[in-house]
């Protein structure tokens, strides 16, 4: 159980880190609102229940559970407003660019 | 000594988001480092309860993921009337 919950750790912590690197990799605000809020989910989600898994108690694994349904709950929820407030900013700019030239 | 090592790679995380905090060329991409900034946070928490053998750690990450989610929501909607605003004059 520990080597199940330790692989889930790792597993998470790079997948938080391959999020984290899409910030700087990728070019516009829309692309890296896409890399990370939906791999930054996916790495808090498996962080979290590996610990449930190291920690063995009933304890862990019910705080784990809420902290993974509100996670999965509320991660859509916020990316669809950050998506639709970079959409709205990109295009905001384009118009003064626009009005500019 | 396994999870100092994942503690170092979660501050790396860390690091980058700040990074683009500062950085961000929009308000839009400061949001998404804020993002990332709380996740990391939320790992961290459970790498205490995980250092320190206690569950109160875990209540502390139910707490930030809670105010993750309402932060983000607030500064997207603040970012999204601000531009319609501006868009109306």
């Amino acid at each position: 159980m520990t080597t199940v919950g330790t692989l889930f750790i790792v597993l998470g912590v790079l997948v938080l880190l391959l999020a984290s690197s899409g910030l700087f990799v990728l070019k516009d605000a829309l692309s890296r609102q896409h890399a990370a809020t939906k791999a930054g989910s996916l790495g808090i989600v498996m962080i979290v229940s590996g610990a449930a898994l190291i920690g063995g108690n009933w304890s862990w694994v019910w705080r784990a559970m809420v902290i993974v349904i509100l996670v999965w709950c509320t991660m859509p929820v916020a990316s669809h407003m950050l998506a639709r407030a970079a959409i709205r900013e990109s295009r905001s700019k384009d118009e003064v660019s626009d009005t500019e030239l | 000594m396994m999870i100092i090592l994942l503690v170092l790679i979660v501050f790396g995380c860390v690091g980058v988001g700040t990074l683009r905090f500062v950085l961000g060329p929009s308000d839009a991409d400061r949001i998404v480092a804020l993002d990332i900034l709380f996740s990391s946070a939320v790992a961290l928490c459970t790498f205490a309860a995980l250092s320190t053998q206690r569950v109160l750690f875990l209540d502390i990450a139910i707490g930030v993921a809670l105010i993750s989610f309402v932060a983000t929501l607030a500064w997207s909607r603040l970012l999204e009337m601000r531009n319609s605003h501006k868009e109306e004059i």
